[in-house]
């Protein structure tokens, strides 16, 4: 356990030279590469006087070592300041684009997970079978298609044509919510079948040849006891590895569906931000993008020791 | 597991068989708008496009307003009593402004009332659009243009500005008399009365929200913000404080018989609440407004051959829905510019004449704006003064033989000779089809073009640094005034300002600075067409169309009438909720869609 401890400890205190690094590279990406975002922020009628006063408002007169030391701070403390474009603080955005992308990306996730790893034994299950290849065939023609087309047939057809779902928008607040988010979190499911289905099945099928199955079979174990005591456990490793480096992203919820749905999420605003030059917000949320993926892979192998008792976390 | 994922599938299903959409209200007459881009917050001073532009003015106003029926566009008195007394030497303004006015209830007030609209809010407004700290995109209005404005803004650069430090050019004479002294003579400064930058501003309310201001909006509006926190939705209630302001009794010709004056006297504003709803994607909105989740809609490029035949009526379909179209000039001109800081194009009229011709309008036209667009001759567009209907720009046409042998006098046979032209362009689809087009029309008569693409951001910082050879872009009028377009080719406006082709031709100068301090009038117009006539045979910019605004919108929606200078208007707006309960439950809108499904 106090090595367990240890090893928390001395991961978090590895945040602080990466997000050191990740600074620096976003201020080499915002600060030196992007060029001056003033011209652009003035709008039509800008004139060389005002973009020296926006200059000087938003610190870009200042030394490159005084705005590398901003950066820096931002990252410690969390304290964005505020949107150049919205004048919103950015801490509040994230907050309020945050819930969205998660009441999205959240249950989508775990939908679409569940139900790839479901398919993935059955496919393993009757692998070589007519079944096997239907699905493997399925998730080919699936992965095969446009995302943009799931989204717009499945809005032209389910929400438009059919008026089952909303066509898009979004209210805050259970259950308002669920009435916008539904279509979106199917669409993710079908778009995830495909290629995790092909994944889940690739792993469960590498323990499956291994020799301590070939051992449990001989002592005579059936398919669906070898399958879920002792394949699926062993299978967990790879399966965990892949699903908790997802998570972090799902804060950032997705793009295409936030925008073709109307969901105020981060996916959404990083794309406004990118358009306007707003370098403070799209700084913030990739430092928080890599703190967020540092946690989760801290996370990650925490959770390999509870599903593996071999795996000590050294 | 295997019951949680049948349990987690089955959701799916009962939400695929169950319907899961919101129950429709026909109790309260609600307007429900998109708008495609986000909102930059409520502050008047610093909204600069036209998306917010229109929400500040739900909730703030101004002096002055354009009249909602009449066209050509007029303005009218709005905050202000009635239109200004000016002196002889037309530089002193002197308003008086609507008594018993009343700023919306808010906690900034004392005891949450709104306190009634003073002379000095107005003072105050125009302080704040000129203090550096705000770095207002509406300061250009007013640069140089009232006495002592200009010394207030620079005696506070770097500091914290003093508001009780009196200016010269705008005073409050008492609580309903306002005065405003220009330093010369400028026939515009009233359009810039009706923009939101320089709409009344309670101070309370600045002091008290600090830089929260722009979230928390408290005007003397038709409308008051519900719920505005940078989501997708936007929700205003009527402002119950509202002073009596009446619908128009006269319009222009035509809009009694379309009924727009059937509500004529009536008390404004005539909807109860306004649903803004933030859309990005166009085919989403159009979706939405099919749906009849949405009063009205322009229509996006993609539908456009569905839903308007070719003699530009409404299509069956959309005819059986019950929705009606609107089509009205826009007050703007798309153009290609050439960068004349560029020695190529700085003296080079031939060179530039010979792309013109070569440039075929015509198609462009019926490619990039389904023919709706009116072919310009001039940068200035239909509906203001200058604008000349039968004037014919001779290099506005395709004509490649005559290209080909201006380009020859230029210098360049058959291109032999001319280095290759950078066109910049944003990375859109549109934008990139259009530049291609342009650099097949240029390679007819042997120019060779590279596109360039680019995000908007790097777009927009290539032109203010002088460093797109060639761009295209449209400008969109801030007032209906020829001054506005023909300020695109003065040369002091050069990059970064918005004469981004940085023409620089001291005739033309000289003689717009004369014109545009001359009264609005038949003299002006007559100048403005010459000026612009003459800048059409010069080409320092390719000019493109005048785009035509097709607005559908359902049966239910009352009063609607198209403006260039939309904000404000939603308070003309009406709902007819028995006809929209009619429509929506009769089904009318499903069965188009099943006709739309089987087109």
């Amino acid at each position: 356990m106090n090595g367990n401890l240890n090893y928390i400890i001395r991961r978090l205190m590895y945040l602080v030279p990466v997000l050191l690094g990740v600074c620096f590279l976003v201020f080499v990406l915002f600060n030196i590469t992007a060029g001056d975002p003033v011209l652009m922020l003035l709008g039509k009628h800008g004139s060389p006087e005002q973009a020296a006063a926006l200059r000087e408002q938003l610190g870009l007169n200042k030394s490159l070592f005084m705005q590398y030391l901003d950066v820096v701070r931002s990252a410690f403390t969390f304290d964005f300041g505020r949107s150049w474009s919205t004048k919103q603080e950015i801490s509040s955005m994230m907050m309020q684009g945050a819930i969205p992308s998660l009441t999205l990306s959240l249950p989508a996730f775990v939908l679409s997970t569940f139900t790839s790893i479901f398919f993935a034994i059955v496919v393993a299950f009757y692998r070589g079978k007519g079944i096997d290849l239907f699905i493997r065939v399925a998730c080919i023609a699936m992965m095969s298609i446009s995302s943009l087309v799931y989204i717009l047939v499945f809005q032209y057809l389910l929400a438009y044509k059919w008026g089952l779902f909303e066509i898009s928008g979004y209210e805050m607040g259970f259950p308002n919510f669920l009435y916008y988010v539904m279509l979106p979190i199917i669409i993710w499911v079908i778009l995830s079948l495909g290629p995790d289905i092909r994944f889940y099945r690739t792993l469960i099928l590498d323990e499956i040849y291994q020799d301590y199955v070939r051992t449990a079979k001989a002592k005579g174990l059936s398919e669906k006891v070898i399958l879920f005591k002792h394949v699926l456990r062993n299978a967990m490793i790879p399966i965990v590895t892949y699903t908790v480096v997802q998570l972090p992203f799902l804060l950032l919820g997705a793009l295409l569906l936030e925008s073709f749905f109307s969901i105020p999420g981060l996916g959404g605003m990083t794309i406004t931000a990118l358009n306007a030059s707003d370098f403070p917000v799209l700084k913030a949320i990739t430092i928080l993008s890599a703190v967020a993926y540092i946690v989760f892979t801290l996370i990650q192998d925490i959770v390999y020791t509870l599903v593996d008792p071999r795996v000590k976390l050294q | 597991m295997l019951k949680a994922v049948l349990s987690l599938n089955l959701l799916i299903v009962l939400g695929l068989t169950t319907s899961c959409t919101k129950k429709k209200n026909y109790s309260e007459k609600v307007l429900e708008v998109v708008v495609t881009a986000k909102v930059k917050g409520f502050d008047p001073v610093v909204a600069g496009d036209t998306y917010s532009s229109n929400e500040i003015a739900r909730v703030y106003e101004g002096l002055l307003e354009y009249h909602y029926l009449k066209r050509p566009y007029e303005l009218q008195p709005n905050l202000a009593e009635a239109m200004p007394e000016v002196s002889e030497d037309g530089l002193t303004y002197t308003f008086k402004i609507k008594k018993g006015v009343l700023f919306h209830d808010n906690k900034c007030f004392p005891q949450g009332k709104g306190r009634e609209l003073k002379a000095n809010d107005f003072v105050y407004a125009i302080k704040r659009m000129a203090d550096l700290e705000n770095i207002s995109e509406g300061w250009w209005l007013l640069d140089g243009k009232l006495v002592g404005l200009n010394e207030w803004r620079d005696k506070y650069n770097g500091k914290k500005a003093n508001y009780a430090d009196e200016v010269e050019g705008i005073k409050a004479l008492d609580d309903y008399t306002l005065q405003f002294k220009l330093t010369q003579k400028y026939p515009q400064f009233l359009y810039s009365l009706a923009m939101v930058y320089t709409y009344a501003v309670p101070k309370e309310a600045v002091d008290f929200y600090g830089p929260e201001f722009l979230n928390n909006p408290v005007g003397t509006g038709a409308f008051m913000t519900k719920t505005y926190a940078q989501t997708n939705i936007i929700e205003y209630v009527k402002n119950p404080t509202y002073r009596d302001v009446r619908y128009p009794s006269e319009g222009s010709p035509g809009d009694k018989e379309k009924g727009l004056l059937a509500k004529a006297r009536a008390k404004l504003p005539l909807v109860d609440k306004i649903k803004v709803n933030i859309i990005t994607e166009a085919t989403t909105g159009f979706l939405k407004f099919k749906s009849g989740e949405l009063d009205y809609s322009k229509i996006p490029k993609d539908d456009f051959n569905q839903t308007i035949t070719p003699d530009q009526g409404l299509s069956d379909t959309f005819k059986a829905m019950g929705i009606d179209l609107e089509i009205s000039p826009d007050l703007d001109t798309t153009f290609i510019a050439f960068n004349h800081e560029d020695k190529l194009f700085k003296d080079n009229v031939k060179l530039k004449q010979a792309m013109s011709l070569a440039y075929d309008h015509q198609k462009a036209n019926e490619l990039f704006y389904n023919s709706t667009g009116i072919l310009a001759q001039t940068i200035i567009p239909p509906g203001i003064g200058g604008y000349d209907k039968d004037y014919v720009n001779p290099y506005a046409k395709h004509d490649v033989e005559k290209a080909k042998k201006l380009l020859a006098e230029a210098g360049y046979p058959n291109g032999k000779g001319l280095p290759t032209i950078k066109y910049e362009t944003t990375s859109t689809t549109v934008s990139r089809q259009m530049a291609e087009f342009f650099a097949k029309n240029m390679s007819d008569i042997g120019i060779k073009i590279e596109v360039s693409t680019n995000t908007w951001p790097q777009l927009t910082q290539k032109i203010k640094k002088k460093q797109a050879q060639m761009y295209g872009m449209a400008w969109l009028g801030d007032y209906p005034d020829g001054e506005n377009f023909l300020q695109l080719l003065y040369g002091p406006n050069a990059a970064p300002g918005p004469n981004g082709s940085n023409y620089n031709n001291a005739e033309f100068n000289s003689a717009f600075e004369n014109a545009k301090n001359m009264q609005p009038g038949p003299e002006r117009a007559a100048i403005y067409k010459k000026l612009a006539q003459k800048l059409a045979e010069q080409v320092p910019l390719l000019v493109g169309v005048h785009r035509t605004s097709y607005v559908l919108k359902h049966s239910w929606l009352k009063n609607y009438k198209f403006s260039s200078f939309e904000h404000g208007n939603a308070k003309y707006y009406d709902i007819d909720l028995d006809v929209k309960k009619q429509v929506l439950e009769s089904g009318k809108l499903n069965t188009a869609k099943q006709k739309t499904a089987a087109n």
